[in-house]
């Protein structure tokens, strides 16, 4: 009897599926991030989590996440799977140190926007599935315009309609500017690929061509033509801290600009529409801003930490992100979604930035393996024309030659 | 007298002189000191009490300051959930709130249009807390008019009538949902129409003028004072518990800075006495060693540091913060301060029969007391305001971060959004420990009874 029932309790824990479960570390940054992972993780897909067998620690880090996941790439303390800013990740891609995206995820990577895969490949292959993004569109204060007579900005207006309408406002309102312009290339961009001009030609070399020029000029001379002011002027350091603040009657900014708002000023009255097209090619120029879930290729975990994020980027999990008004999903199919037709002006700018994806010149917010050093040398051209430090001319003849040092030619 | 005498006292009146113009220079000095630092942490608690630290120009009066608001807060407090400090909205609320619009006397008053939001404070972690608003339980909502005085305004010499009236607006809790914490108020009017007056002064003014917003019409006096502090330690939650993350980094920065003295001071203490006292073969090196290796920037061993205690699997664990770094200049101190005691009273215990480990306990611990009081002020202000290692160590989760480390995240959180009030609240409690742990233990510092403790 004791050998039966022995002999049918080994057989009984050997059917029985096993529970032991793997433990997959994940890692972002903390701040309004937490909400959105901690909520997916513990509300929306708990239960899909546990049926795949996994079990899942999420450690938020706060500070320089990039710095940190050097750092424990290097030291083999990294999670499982993290997030890789498009900006910074080629570094990471080249190191070895990211696995590709599985095969088993290939579908997912099907399902997204083409643009946010771009931003992630690396030698041919993906590196990370686009868990989110963001693109730049011009919010404009519809009480500003309203008072000055001026009509609101729309869609098909040119750049020369923008400024335009920029200018009456100032004009006509006096205690107003039309935009606060800062020496960035993040909002300066929305102009310059307008044009057609790319960052990098075929060669992988950065050319400043005329059709720079003529963005480059738009954008630094519209504190002159009574169209703007430098942010720096009115004490802001960046577009939305103007806009918010009422000194300007529109910024370009990303949809992170409605969380903005709905704390320093809840009951502005705002609508967002594209950026405006350029009179010559009649396109819009657009940046993606974005972040992957990417596996760490030490893992230990690697098949259930591939699963995870599977399941961080299923419809369900896109679905809650689009629906709290958190981020912007990355699926294509959710364009078609019914809260992009709401009629308030948070559904209204996240409509504009998820199209703003797919819409005219659109390029990924990262520059190869240059990074940051890119980045700064546009700056700073930026900001010797803004600051009349420099003629525009020879602020472009400046940067060239730094970046011909930096991409060759 | 004679000449002698006379020269002599006449270099005495310039030594005199002399030292006077120093201690004036010192104490100048030390004044000036002193109003810099003591202005700049008033300056930082007037900042941590306001709506918008960053204001320019910077305001020393302002609403939260002004007693007559106190009060009415208190009244109103009391009147939305019967706790007339902290304010709320709960079962029982019954609130009275007034505004006064003004208008030129050929301009319709209309009455405002009066609507509690439905907003929730702040963005970051808030935005996942705050479930409830007041929007959703009130009932009894009531708005009445009435027509004030006209009175007569002058500008550049030019007198024009003008008209105002004043709008009570009454509304109560539908008594069986919650307390909730703050009734956000907006008023709108036409902008020929100024708000003149309120029961509190609106929180912002939006719209170009159109739109009057208040964050909470039921404060509570503390409430309306302290908003920013009890916005950092409410809204910093931890997502799985409900539980404060301030609180939580507030009670590991106390650990951590507690381990750390206990720690630095037995190995001080021992270190200090042993290198000025003891004599043994290598004495000298092992102090020139000690030296060498506090001159070495903690950047060159981070990473040989951290893949230690990271195999000893101490990661994200406050004691990895504490041993990481126990002792440094604290040896020298507590060397330099044994070397001054004289050699006289310890072997007088000797001879009195105590033995080494008696004398260090008995007799030479107990004069330290100002090296051990400075020493314990060093390492706990060191470890309290230490941020690289927190930040290195200690990853996750939320709740076991450090106040600087914590700081940081609420700053992440919270500054993309520009809502710096709540961040300044946070760091300026951060500093309030330090300080008074140099308030209660700075007379230790000065006081020195070592030269009661031996005749000359």
């Amino acid at each position: 009897m004791k050998i039966t029932t022995t002999l049918i309790t080994a057989l009984s824990l050997a059917t029985t599926p096993v529970l032991a479960s793997d433990v997959v570390r994940i890692s972002g940054w903390g701040g309004n991030d937490l909400v959105v992972v901690n909520s997916l993780l513990n509300e929306v897909l708990a239960d899909d989590i546990r049926a795949a067998g996994i079990t899942v620690r999420y450690e938020p880090v706060e500070g320089d996440f990039a710095q940190y996941l050097t750092n424990a790439l290097s030291a083999g303390t990294a999670a499982d799977v993290f997030y890789v800013d498009s900006f910074w990740g080629a570094p990471l891609f080249r190191s070895g140190a990211i696995a590709p995206v599985s095969n088993a995820n290939q579908a997912v990577a099907d399902a997204l926007i083409p643009a946010l895969n771009e931003a992630f490949m690396y030698n041919g292959q993906l590196m990370g599935l686009a868990k989110d993004f963001n693109t730049l569109a011009l919010q404009f204060n519809k009480d500003i315009f309203d008072d000055a007579g001026v009509a609101y900005p729309t869609m098909d207006d040119t750049w020369h309609d923008f400024r335009s309408k920029l200018q009456a406002v100032s004009t006509n309102l006096g205690d107003v500017h039309g935009i606060c312009v800062v020496p960035d290339y993040a909002r300066f961009a929305a102009f310059a690929l307008g044009t057609g001009w790319s960052p990098f030609n075929e060669q992988g070399h950065t050319v400043l061509d005329d059709r720079f020029r003529d963005a480059f000029e738009f954008y630094t001379t519209l504190p002159d033509q009574g169209a703007g002011v430098m942010a720096a002027d009115v004490g802001q350091g960046w577009m939305g801290g103007c806009f918010g603040d009422e000194t300007t009657a529109v910024a370009i900014e990303g949809s992170w600009i409605s969380g903005f708002l709905r704390d320093q000023a809840p009951s502005m009255q705002y609508g967002t529409v594209g950026i405006p097209v350029h009179p010559g090619t009649g396109e819009r120029g657009n940046l993606i801003f974005t972040v992957s879930w990417s596996v760490a290729n030490d893992s230990q975990v690697k098949d259930s930490a591939h699963k995870l994020i599977e399941l961080l980027m299923s419809p369900k999990a896109q679905q809650w992100v689009l629906e709290s008004g958190l981020a912007l999903p990355s699926r294509e199919s959710l364009g078609n979604n019914p809260y992009f037709n709401g009629t308030g002006q948070e559904a209204e700018i996240s409509r504009v930035v998820f199209n703003g994806a797919s819409d005219g010149y659109v390029e990924p917010f990262a520059f190869a393996q240059y990074g940051g050093d890119w980045k700064s040398i546009m700056d700073e051209a930026l900001g010797a024309a803004l600051l009349k430090e420099r003629t525009i001319d020879d602020a472009i003849r400046h940067a060239q030659q730094q970046f011909d040092r930096l991409t060759g030619r | 007298m004679t000449e002698s005498a006379l020269e002599s006292r006449v270099e005495q009146a310039a030594v005199r002189r002399r030292q006077a113009a120093s201690l004036i220079i010192l104490y100048g000095i030390l004044l000036a000191v002193a109003t810099v630092l003591m202005g700049t942490f008033m300056f930082a608690l007037l900042a941590s009490l306001k709506r918008d630290p960053l204001e320019q120009p910077f305001r020393l009066a302002f609403e939260q300051i002004h007693p007559a608001n106190w009060v009415v807060a208190w009244r109103l407090g009391r009147q939305g959930s019967g706790d007339a400090f902290w304010g709320g909205f709960g079962p029982s609320g019954d609130v009275t709130f007034e505004l006064t619009y003004a208008a030129p006397a050929d301009v319709e008053l209309v009455e405002p249009a009066i609507e509690v939001p439905r907003r929730r404070p702040g963005t970051g972690m808030a935005a996942a807390v705050y479930r409830d608003f007041a929007a959703d339980h009130i009932v009894d909502w009531t708005i009445e008019h009435a027509a004030l005085e006209p009175f007569e305004v002058e500008v550049d010499g030019v007198v024009t009538p003008w008209q105002r009236a004043t709008w009570t607006i009454r509304f109560r809790h539908d008594n069986e949902g919650p307390r909730i914490e703050r009734v956000p108020l907006t008023a709108e009017a036409p902008l020929s129409q100024t708000l003149v007056d309120a029961t509190l002064p609106p929180t912002r003014i939006e719209r170009r003028g159109r739109v009057a917003s208040w964050e909470n019409i039921t404060p509570g006096s503390l409430g309306y004072v302290f908003n920013n502090y009890r916005r950092v330690i409410k809204e910093s939650v931890d997502l799985n518990t409900g539980n404060s993350l301030f609180v939580s980094w507030f009670k590991n920065s106390f650990f951590i800075a507690a381990g750390r003295v206990i720690l630095t001071l037995v190995f001080a203490t021992m270190a200090g006495y042993a290198l000025a006292r003891l004599r043994f073969p290598g004495n000298r090196a092992l102090f020139m060693l000690l030296l060498v290796s506090m001159m070495i920037p903690v950047q060159v061993t981070f990473i040989s540091n951290y893949l230690v205690i990271r195999d000893i699997n101490l990661l994200n664990t406050p004691w990895a913060v504490i041993m990481v770094t126990i002792v440094s200049a604290q040896v020298l101190i507590m060397k330099q301060f044994f070397q001054s005691i004289p050699k006289e009273i310890e072997e007088a215990a000797l001879m009195d029969g105590a033995g080494y480990w008696t004398t260090f306990y008995r007799i030479v611990l107990p004069m330290s007391r100002p090296a051990l009081v400075t020493v314990t002020i060093m390492a706990f202000q060191g470890a309290w305001n230490d941020f690289f290692w927190p930040l290195v160590l200690i990853n996750s989760p939320a709740s076991a971060f450090t106040l600087p480390v914590g700081l940081l995240s609420l700053r992440n959180a919270y500054g993309g959004a520009g809502d710096w009030s709540l961040i300044l609240a946070g760091a300026f409690m951060s500093t309030v420990p330090v300080l008074i742990m140099f308030m209660l233990f700075q007379r230790y510092i000065v006081d020195n009874p070592i030269a009661s403790g031996s005749k000359e």
